[in-house]
């Protein structure tokens, strides 16, 4: 028992601190949930400091579950936004990978360049993205149509082939500022960043992977899918686990790219809609939190056990 | 099942030729141990038998199908790799019965083969384990157990026993010998270790640098080497060499004199004699002398280490060494048959 006093006093002020650093945001979170708080009230001025003499018990909580229209919205789009990421940066990353990791001139470079989206700002990229490539306009999005467009205007002049064509219509960029599909451009955008991050985690695991074992299978006649789907992907498991992980903490709280691509209009999720609610409603904003809190843990209970099963076989 | 041909086969790695032309006829049935210094390309020219590596020019048949362009699943080839390469997350059943699956085996048949093929290796209680829960051997029984169950015509083994210790290694070669003698099923087998090549095979083949440097049964090679380099790697401890000097009619090595007739002209020669052919003698009958520098005890046996008059180290094997002390001078004889000559300059043995 004595052997653990000393590393225990050692570790106390760090654990402490932790603790306070966690605990005091949070109960202040749960105290503001549970009053009446408002930064401006013309009407009532004694709802703009925090007290206990505003109590409003569940009223809050009440109000986000079933007054507030973007709160459904909002967790739906949380998870429909972290879901789809997740998929997608997995498959690309996998496939990625798998392409990277043979041997091909330019190897080293070509590495080095599928790991650059990783380093650029989430602010930056979500700018450029909606600015250069998914502007119906300028982008490459409006280009792409406007040339595709051209293309078959120029094939509706030819005599026989142009009356085929000119039943086809004119085809219309598509917003991605607008209500359904500026998840979209979210999706895209954070997939295009955080894929390298996929793709960097399975590479340094495909390089571990041992190539007798492969060998092995050659000769037992498997081929390359069935190489993949026993060997390669099993071997994966860790890394994919972890991937899953540490991508559905980080984007559960994506801001930057939705106040870049449409302020909030038709795609919001949590985060977003706390921030709505802090700019005079604390009361509302606290209580969307404590949701929050709910659902990044239900997500990391269900990432946990899954990563624990990866890391036990 | 089938025998195993090779024709001048070469393989090189862009302009580094590793393998030079080889020339080999397996019989059907027999198990055939290629050893060799290593890097001689012995793994190499198992893997190219498996279709592991592809074969730069040259012809490799087995059976009288020339399978060069045979996918290596095709070939009728298992392979025993030396870290095993089970697949580590499947069950033992599933690895063995993972090649049947691939082919498209039915079930019961799958089943069947499996059974057996672990009642033969005593693993029939781990059958639902991953390998990762099996000890070393166990593993190794595995890896075995996979290459049967697809009922090969050849088997290839690459040095499997070098991840076991001496104990376990001595025993497993045991039952890989017993295994031969109940499928009696072709078997290409490497090694660095030269009991298990004496021991195992019916036929050794002795590598160096890509080449074939002799061929023979296992007693043929011990006696007959063809030259100084298979001489000196059969055998423990290695032959005994001795640079001779000619006189009218033989040749010395500091004692009395060696007389033969070798059927070639040849200026310089090394006389081979192996530690345990040279037998204690007086000194008027002693073909070659040493004082005792460094005493070995073995316990069934005793290996003296002793330097000549002219600064030649060399090794004698003693049952007991008796009453002898370090420092003392000890005379040696040999019969003729067991005095090997080679040509200083090629290697080559002479007769
Ligand atoms: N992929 C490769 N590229 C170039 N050279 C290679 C390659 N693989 C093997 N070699 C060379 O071929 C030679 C033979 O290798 P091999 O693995 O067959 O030796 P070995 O006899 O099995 O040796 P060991 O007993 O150490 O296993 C070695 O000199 C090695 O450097
Ligand atoms: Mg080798």
């Amino acid at each position: 028992m004595a052997k653990r006093t000393l590393p225990r006093l050692l570790q106390a002020p760090a654990v402490l601190l932790l603790l306070l650093w966690m605990l005091i945001p949070l109960s202040m979170t749960l105290y503001f949930s549970f009053i009446r708080y408002v930064l401006n009230s013309l009407r009532k001025p004694e709802w703009t400091t925090p007290s206990l003499s505003n109590w409003r018990g569940l009223g809050n909580y009440e109000y986000v579950l079933f007054n507030a229209k973007d709160f459904w919205f909002a967790v739906q789009n949380s998870v429909f936004i972290v879901t789809s990421i997740l998929l997608l940066t997995v498959a690309l990353g996998l496939a990625i990978a798998l392409l990277v990791n043979r041997s091909f001139p330019g190897r080293g470079i070509v590495r080095v360049l599928i790991i650059s989206p990783f380093f650029v700002m989430p602010a930056v990229n979500a700018v450029l993205w909606i600015n250069m490539i998914l502007d119906p306009v300028l982008g490459l999005n409006g280009l792409a149509v406007e040339g595709l467009n051209g293309l078959v205007a120029g094939l509706r002049e030819f005599p026989l082939l142009g009356g085929f064509f000119s039943l086809w219509p004119e085809i219309e960029p598509i917003s991605f500022r607008a209500t359904q599909t500026s998840a979209y451009a979210v999706i895209m955008m954070v997939t295009w960043q955080w894929t390298p991050f996929a793709v960097l985690i399975f590479m340094t695991s495909l390089q571990s992977e041992d190539q007798q074992q492969k060998e092995a299978a050659i000769l037992d006649g498997a081929n390359a899918w069935s190489q993949f789907r026993n060997l390669t992907l099993p071997h994966l498991a860790r890394p994919i686990a972890i991937v899953l992980m540490i991508q559905a903490i980080f984007h559960l709280s994506l801001y930057a790219e939705i106040e870049i691509v449409s302020r909030g209009n038709g795609n919001k999720n949590l985060p977003y809609l706390i921030g709505d609610f802090a700019t005079n409603n604390i009361g509302a904003a606290s209580a969307t939190g404590i949701f929050a809190v709910i659902l990044a843990n239900i997500v990391a209970i269900f990432l946990i056990r899954m990563v624990g099963k990866s890391l036990m076989d | 099942m089938a025998g195993l041909t090779i024709r001048d086969a070469r393989k090189a790695y862009g302009e580094t030729q590793v393998i030079h032309g080889i020339d080999l006829d397996i019989a059907d049935g027999d198990f055939v141990v290629f050893v060799g210094p290593s890097g001689c390309g012995k793994s190499t020219l198992l893997r190219m038998i498996a279709g592991l590596e592809e074969v730069t020019s040259g012809d490799i048949s087995i059976g009288d199908r020339v399978v060069n362009d045979v996918a290596p699943a095709d070939r009728g080839v298992a392979m025993v790799f030396q870290t095993y390469a089970l697949y580590p997350h499947m069950t033992v059943y599933k690895n063995m019965a993972f090649g049947l699956i691939q082919a498209k085996t039915p079930k019961d048949e799958i089943d069947r083969r499996v059974r057996e093929a672990a009642k033969i290796l005593d693993i029939e209680n781990y059958l639902e384990r991953t390998p990762r829960a099996l000890s070393g051997g166990q593993r190794q029984r595995v890896a075995i157990g996979r290459a049967i169950v697809r009922e090969p015509d050849v088997f290839l083994f690459d040095e499997p026993l070098s991840n076991l210790d001496a104990a376990l290694r001595g025993q497993t070669r045991l039952e890989i010998a017993r295994l031969h003698q109940r499928l009696k099923t072709t078997i290409v087998y490497v090694t660095h270790d030269q009991v298990e090549a004496m021991t195992l095979a019916d036929k050794i083949v002795v590598l160096r640098d890509g080449l074939i440097e002799q061929y023979g049964a296992p007693m043929e090679l011990y006696e007959n080497p063809a030259n100084k380099f298979v001489a000196e790697f059969i055998g423990s401890p290695s032959m005994n060499f001795f640079e001779a000097s000619q006189e009218k009619g033989g040749f010395s090595i500091g004692g009395k004199k060696v007389s033969v007739k070798l059927s070639q002209e040849v200026n310089a020669i090394d006389i081979g004699i192996r530690p345990e052919h040279l037998k204690q003698t007086t000194k008027q009958k002693a073909v070659l002398s040493g004082t005792l520098d460094v005493v070995e005890q073995l316990g069934d046996h005793v290996l003296a280490h002793l330097v000549t008059g002219q600064g030649n180290e060399f090794i004698a094997k003693f049952e007991t060494l008796g009453d002898i002390k370090l420092g003392d001078t000890l005379h040696f004889d040999a019969t003729k048959e067991n005095i090997h000559f080679f040509d200083k300059t090629s290697g080559a043995r002479l007769v």
